[in-house]
């Protein structure tokens, strides 16, 4: 192995150290039994994750995970709006980015709407929907939530899509329709096909960069809310103790497992 | 007809993006010109909101924090993540550990973002491990007061936004021709001239694509700099404190004033390189 | 004159499969220009890129004006490589292309400029200085990745397929030009190639590869004239084969066996070739005639079944008794006299007969079968 190769991966070892320390810690801290989340772990114990009800206070903040059902309704909610975004993303990016590679009229302004979309600080956009919906009477439903976000995922999105479209995609489209294979079949069985990962990606990106949004979600969300508006209200209000630690361990370990599923199922499907 | 059919193609984005993006934004810009009265606004033209915002004593701070803050992250992301990008691209070989090391990347995105920044709490804190390590092996005396300062600000924000500069690099940088680089050698360009005229300049538009995302990424955030970094006030701040005041048409200048500065910022950045180049054609 | 480059059992391989060289050795005269012909595959950019320093190998020996060149990096090396995929720096204009081999040299703004031109001039492509190399048609990026290596003026001078997408009349002003570079410069020249008339032409030395190995080494004649190997026969120039066994040696001519008649050939001189050895007879079409009658030579009758017109001559197929076909060039005032389906006698010389007794370098291999095209 020559030495370049070994300083870079050392390089990106540090790297990825350093973007794993809050959670290192935050899953070492769980599991311990003060409910100050700061060092020395004087006892271990698995009280934030099933305590035990008579420990129960009346201070949420002390509720264990498991137990805390509006926790759980807010993930639920959370699978719910980013699933849906993740579809839409998906369906819009992958459309629009297809067809933005023919000549249009107005093709750069349309560029340019979507670079506004991601553009705009989420303040804005939360704004102005509030303002526009309670100028229409319309009250704001979670599809205000799955709306903006996907506008702001499709912006990212689009981009990058488009940038790792191969550009022999054109060729072969052009191949199959000199074969006489009407539009809509060369789209099935020759476009798709040949796309499926970015499609994916668009996906994932739909998916992620909904679940970890707070600030547009913040000014949409009504009632439990998902995730991430969900603790953070829950945190301004109550104070802070382990039992955060413990709810941010599941999620790691989840999205984990299920990321690595994805890298192992995308190592056999891809090249 | 299949001309047609491609702008009927276009429409559900650009109805989507018509209605959630521009009404909203178009709203805010005719209510920025109202007349605020509490609770709410009168419908008559009025210039007076941004003058008051844009001379009020807070605003230059606001600017200069949002400002630095943003720029100053995106650049250290950019220093980070270059260098990661190149080893990730041209140094990894199996597509296998290539995925592997994307997902491991992505996978603290689904923590959330608040418990991730509180975790820092536990260890940038007065008590938490850095000071604990730093006091006990007597490399300092007092605990450091990081926590609530602009350094805990640029922490918590490159760990998050590194990603957001890697992912548009490594596309720039996955489009590059390998063997340039051996023409690039062979025409007695030493390593560094390689790196710098061949590489870089070549994935110049992945680099500014990574450098706006990270930028409007912060921009965005005004929750993290007045939490952690000592009640630091950053542009979007105003927009929220106004809005929970009722105070629309404050709110919605306030709102405006932030895009023109994330405009004119883009346009700055675009001028460098056409991202429309990485794009398309 | 010393030798520039050495090499010597180089083995390269690709991953754990793909055995791109196979021992190879060779040796370049000091301003030699000296051609590499073979087909795509075979290994001649594979063996371009070692020499330049761009692709690390396996084992062997790589000596360029007599130092060892392992571990050297490319940009030590006093030479310069035209890539076969062009390689054009793809966020820079054309002039800062075939600038930038000058700039790492640190010459002047005024040398580099007037370099550029001349260097754009020579290849047809002034006017497209400041041109980006996405908007260019594959053959003018070649030009431009052609310029881009010459204008360095290095003491070896790698091109690696340098003119395989211009056309014709460019093709040969280009080879001219190069040749009269060569003698200007005196610089050592290695050019690969897949079309034998290029490597006809320019060599003055040449060596024929067959994937990971070379066939022949020698000057264009030796190699035309006198192949040593079914392939290098095939691939430089055009052969008629016949699978045959040598009957008997009758002074100097060897009598030899086919199915289709005994046939004659003047022995070369060199070696000598046992009876009962089973070989290929060859003999070029230029040199098979149509009822015509010269001394030394040997007849077949064969059926006129096809031709092909090339303008300077007709290549006619001739059918002989079902079991093998041979090709005459015919001059066309000749050929117009031909009548399809008729049978017509061939003749030639035996002193333009050439006898393969190997198929190929490569061991292990059927005559026939190498004969027969597997």
């Amino acid at each position: 192995m020559k030495k370049s190769d070994i300083i870079a991966k050392i390089y990106m070892l540090i790297i990825f150290i350093v973007i794993y320390l809050p959670t290192i810690f935050l899953v070492i801290l769980s599991f311990n039994d003060s409910p100050k989340i700061l060092f020395p772990i004087k006892q271990l114990s698995m009280r934030w994750y099933t305590g035990q009800r008579e420990l129960w206070q009346m201070n949420p903040s002390y509720i264990p995970i498991i137990h805390d059902w509006q926790f759980w309704n807010a993930v639920t909610n959370s699978i719910r709006v980013s699933g849906i975004t993740a579809v839409l993303t998906c369906i819009i990016v992958t459309v629009t980015a297809l067809t933005m590679r023919y000549r249009l009229v107005g093709r750069d302004i349309l560029f340019y709407l979507f670079l506004l979309g991601f553009i705009t600080p989420g303040a804005l956009v939360g704004l102005g929907t509030v303002l526009m919906f309670s100028m229409l009477g319309v009250s704001i439903t979670e599809w205000n939530m799955i709306a903006i976000n996907t506008v702001y995922a499709s912006s990212f999105g689009f981009i990058l899509m488009m940038a790792r479209f191969d550009p022999e995609l054109m060729l072969y489209e052009q191949t199959a329709a000199a074969l006489r294979v009407d539009p809509l079949r060369v789209y099935l069985h020759i476009t798709l096909p040949l796309i499926k990962w970015e499609v994916l990606s668009a996906g994932i990106m739909g998916f992620l960069l909904s679940w970890g949004e707070l600030i547009r979600n913040l000014w949409v969300a009504r009632g439990t809310g998902v995730v991430s508006t969900f603790i953070y209200t829950q945190l301004t209000v109550y104070p802070l103790t382990t039992k955060w630690f413990a709810a941010g361990t599941i999620m790691t370990v989840v999205s984990i497992v299920g990321l690595l599923i994805m890298a192992e199922l995308l190592s056999r499907g891809a090249k | 007809m299949v001309r047609h059919m491609r702008y009927i193609l276009i429409l559900p984005g650009l109805i989507t993006y018509i209605f959630f993006l521009i009404v909203p934004l178009g709203i805010m810009t005719v209510m920025s010109f109202f007349k605020p009265v509490w609770p709410g606004y009168k419908v008559e033209f009025t210039v007076s909101n941004y003058i008051s915002y844009l001379t009020s004593p807070q605003f230059k701070t606001m600017l200069i924090n949002t400002l630095y803050t943003s720029i100053g992250t995106a650049f250290i992301c950019l220093v980070i993540g270059f260098p990661f990008a190149y080893c990730y691209t041209f140094k990894v070989k199996s597509q296998r550990a290539k995925n592997y090391i994307t997902m491991f990347l992505l996978a603290p995105f689904l923590i959330d973002w608040t418990i991730r920044s509180v975790a820092w709490l536990s260890i940038l804190g007065e008590g938490g491990v850095l000071n604990s390590l730093l006091l006990s092996s007597g490399l300092i005396s007092k605990p450091l007061k990081i926590l609530f300062t602009p350094a805990a600000l640029f922490i918590i924000w490159v760990q998050t936004n590194l990603l957001f500069m890697i992912f548009p690099i490594n596309l720039a940088l996955g489009r590059l021709d390998p063997e340039m680089i051996d023409a690039a050698r062979v025409l007695k360009a030493p390593p560094h001239r390689v790196i710098y005229d061949i590489i870089f300049k070549a994935s110049l538009p992945g680099v500014i694509c990574g450098f706006i995302f990270v930028f409007v990424n912060t921009i965005s955030d005004y929750v993290t700099p007045a939490l952690w970094a000592g009640g630091m006030q950053t542009l979007g701040l105003s927009v929220s404190t106004y809005a929970s005041q009722f105070l629309w048409p404050q709110a919605s200048a306030a709102g405006i004033i932030l895009l023109v500065v994330c405009i004119i910022v883009l346009y700055i950045l675009l001028k460098i390189v056409d991202i429309k180049k990485l794009v398309y054609e | 004159m010393g030798k520039i480059i050495q090499v010597r059992d180089l083995v390269k391989w690709y991953g754990k499969r793909v055995l791109a060289l196979n021992k190879v050795s060779f040796e370049v005269d000091e301003g030699d220009f000296f051609v590499i012909i073979g087909p795509s595959g075979c290994g001649k950019s594979t063996l371009m890129k070692i020499l330049a320093g761009v692709l690390d190998y396996d084992s062997g020996e790589v000596y360029i004006a007599g130092k060892n060149m392992k571990g050297v990096p490319p940009h030590k090396r006093d030479l310069s490589l035209m890539f076969e995929s062009y390689a054009l720096f793809p966020h820079m204009s054309v002039f800062d292309n075939i600038a930038f081999g000058l700039r790492m040299m640190g010459k002047d703004k005024e040398y580099i400029k007037r370099k550029v031109s001349e260097a754009l001039a020579l290849v047809g492509m002034s006017g497209f200085e400041n041109r980006s190399p996405l908007e260019l048609s594959g053959g003018q990026r070649q030009r431009v990745a052609l310029a881009r290596a010459l204008v360095v003026e290095p003491k070896v001078l790698l091109l690696d397929e340098p003119i395989s997408h211009v056309d014709y009349q460019l093709q040969r002003k280009l080879m001219e030009d190069f040749k009269v570079i060569h003698k200007k410069t005196g610089n050592t020249f290695v050019l690969t190639t897949h079309v034998q008339d290029h490597a006809l032409t320019l060599a003055d030395h040449m060596i024929v590869m067959n994937t990971g190995v070379i066939e022949q080494y020698g000057t264009p004649e030796e190699v035309y004239c006198k192949p040593k190997t079914v392939f290098a026969a095939r691939f430089v120039g055009d052969i008629n084969l016949i699978p045959g066994e040598v009957a008997s040696k009758d002074g100097d001519m060897y009598i030899v066996k086919t199915e289709i008649g005994e046939f004659k050939s003047a022995s070369s001189g060199e070696g000598h070739i046992k009876p009962g050895t089973r070989l290929a007879y060859g003999i070029r079409p230029q040199y098979v005639m149509v009822n015509k009658s010269i001394k030394n030579a040997n007849y077949v009758k064969g059926k006129f079944v096809r031709n092909y017109y090339f303008g300077k001559y007709v290549e006619c197929i001739f059918n002989v008794d079902g079991k093998a076909e041979l090709k005459a060039s015919v001059p066309p005032e000749e050929a117009i006299n031909l009548k399809l389906e008729k049978e017509y006698t061939l003749c030639w010389d035996s002193g333009n007969t050439v006898l393969l007794e190997k198929p190929s370098v490569i061991e292990g291999l059927n005559i026939e079968e190498v004969i027969y095209g597997k």
